[in-house]
């Protein structure tokens, strides 16, 4: 017997001993709750496990994770799009059968839907293209404009306020050296040399704290993650803190 | 050489330890608001100050992201049910309705507040970024009903709400590119509501530059920044807890990075001597 299948017994065997310790000592009681708290407790050490590295008890998490999310997002679109508002509607069911214009508007969308479908077959697949090219079009006539307006005009203004002699105008002076001195660093029509150079090296800076910055975040939100499912092990599992 | 080729499980026992012990021992931190989260505050003080106030809380969240993002919506949901501000809740992600009915419910009770006249629920929209231009030129349009399926012409707290205008703020729970790519662009820019968000801490550093433009005018980033908004609530809760393991793991962390380039810079030496 390998190192590791005698680890997986003697995890699954102490998994099973703390379980009946929690319910024989009354800290979990025989409800579908408790259950839940235990299997919940199970998948969540199994997922972990991981960082010892891959193993039978992590795949088996991972997929019943996959399993679980799409059912449940299923679930979530048909009751609540495709059932709530597309069906009921169109099939006159319920208190509110809706005018016919309505039920008429509502056959254009259902049916650029459906084409969508028709890729999953090689003779009328091409259909698929007409919702693509709605898709593709509405998608670009709506984000562009708005996209320029919040990324670019909105972002120019408070970049190019008049600078005070306070807290705010030195943000502000920050604010334009960094935004200058990256746009030099990423512009490649001229070598980066002399005056050049020492200003793109500038934006080099600026671009290495933003980064540090996003990384500091990043460690700061999987920590949380972490805390969240250990407070979950001590508190609701063991019952320790 | 050892402390450069360590094993990565023995920080994660280090990690493990951290987040672990922190969190059975009674002790605190100092907590202060950042300038940020004092703006959400503040915008929901504003909001109260008003008449018949009314926010919208949208929640673009699941289960992967909820120990940052639960205390977070649980907080300002406390704030604006203490402040008898009116909630409307919505979904823009699939998974996000069965934790909102939960912070819902549970803040609710909390405050004795009543379904259809101080809060109403009406549940998942998909689209990501269509609902918004929708609910900005026609609420009940985008909504006709609730999560019940009630019409919410008939429920009190939405029946005056024509459009996203009607709203005295709202207010997205964002662990995605909801705030950014969703609301910013196709909402505020369009319409020019009041919009505050909340955030994963991962998220937080892209949504600074929009603070200082004011499209978004107050941010609560991750753990940190729920906790900071339990602070000014005076309302301790599962994140201000969070925040003990939080600091002290940072501190690990610190000193692994400390230890790793002061053994880099050690074996450096060494090999050009």
């Amino acid at each position: 017997m390998t190192n590791d299948k005698k680890l997986f017994i003697g995890f699954v065997g102490l998994f099973a001993l703390v379980n009946a310790i929690l319910l024989g000592g009354g800290y979990l009681d025989m409800s579908w709750a408790s259950l839940g708290v235990i299997v919940a407790a199970g998948l969540t050490i199994s997922l972990y496990s991981f960082l010892y590295h891959d193993n039978p008890l992590f795949k088996l998490a991972e997929h019943i994770f996959v399993g679980v999310a799409a059912a449940y997002i299923f679930g979530i679109y048909w009751y609540q799009s495709l059932y709530g508002e597309v069906i009921v509607r169109l099939f006159s069911i319920g208190d509110d059968p809706g005018t016919t214009t309505q039920r008429l508007l509502l056959l254009v969308p259902s049916i650029l839907g459906l084409l969508i479908l028709t890729r999953l077959s090689v003779k009328i697949g091409w259909l698929s293209r007409i919702s693509f090219a709605f898709v593709v079009g509405v998608g670009a006539g709506f984000t562009i404009p708005r996209y320029i307006s919040a990324f670019v005009l909105s972002q120019i203004e408070p970049t190019i306020r008049p600078i005070t002699m306070d807290m705010d105008g030195l943000n502000l002076v920050l604010i334009m050296i960094g935004v200058v001195s990256v746009l030099v660093y990423f512009f490649f029509s001229v070598e980066h040399r002399g005056f050049v150079g020492g200003v793109s090296k500038v934006g080099i800076w600026f671009l290495m704290i933003s980064f540090g910055a996003s990384f500091g975040y990043t460690i700061m939100a999987r920590l949380s993650l972490l805390i969240g499912r250990v407070r979950f092990l001590l508190d609701d599992w063991l019952h320790v803190m | 050489m050892d402390l450069l080729n360590i094993d990565r499980r023995i920080i994660f026992v280090f990690v493990f330890i951290g987040v672990a012990i922190p969190l059975m021992l009674d002790f605190s931190f100092p907590i202060k608001a950042t300038e940020p989260v004092q703006r959400v505050f503040d915008e929901f003080e504003r909001v109260a100050a008003e008449e018949e106030p009314v926010v919208l809380v949208s929640f673009s969240y699941g289960a992967s992201t909820v120990p940052e993002m639960q205390p977070m919506a649980l907080a300002i949901l406390r704030h604006a049910f203490s402040r008898d501000i009116k909630v409307v809740a919505i979904c823009l992600w699939p998974e996000a309705p069965g934790l909102a009915q939960q912070a819902l419910a549970q803040v609710a009770s909390e405050y004795g507040k009543e379904y259809g006249t101080d809060y109403a629920f009406l549940g998942y929209k998909p689209g990501l970024w269509a609902p918004i231009i929708n609910m900005g030129q026609d609420f009940h349009d985008a909504w006709p009903r609730d999560a019940r399926g009630t019409l919410v012409g008939d429920i009190p707290v939405t029946s005056a709400i024509r459009d996203l205008n009607d709203f005295n703020l709202v207010f997205d729970l964002a662990a995605g590119d909801s705030i950014e790519f969703w609301w910013i662009p196709f909402g505020v820019e369009k319409y020019k509501f009041a919009f505050s968000g909340g955030c994963t801490a991962v998220m937080a550093p892209d949504l600074y530059p929009f603070l200082q433009s004011d499209q978004l005018r107050g941010m609560i980033g991750g753990l940190a920044g729920a906790a900071e908004y339990e602070h000014l609530m005076e309302i301790p809760g599962s994140a201000t807890a969070g925040m003990r393991a939080q600091s002290v793991t940072h501190l690990i962390i610190v000193a692994f990075i400390l230890l790793g380039n002061a053994a880099y810079f050690a074996s450096r030496r060494k090999v050009t001597a």
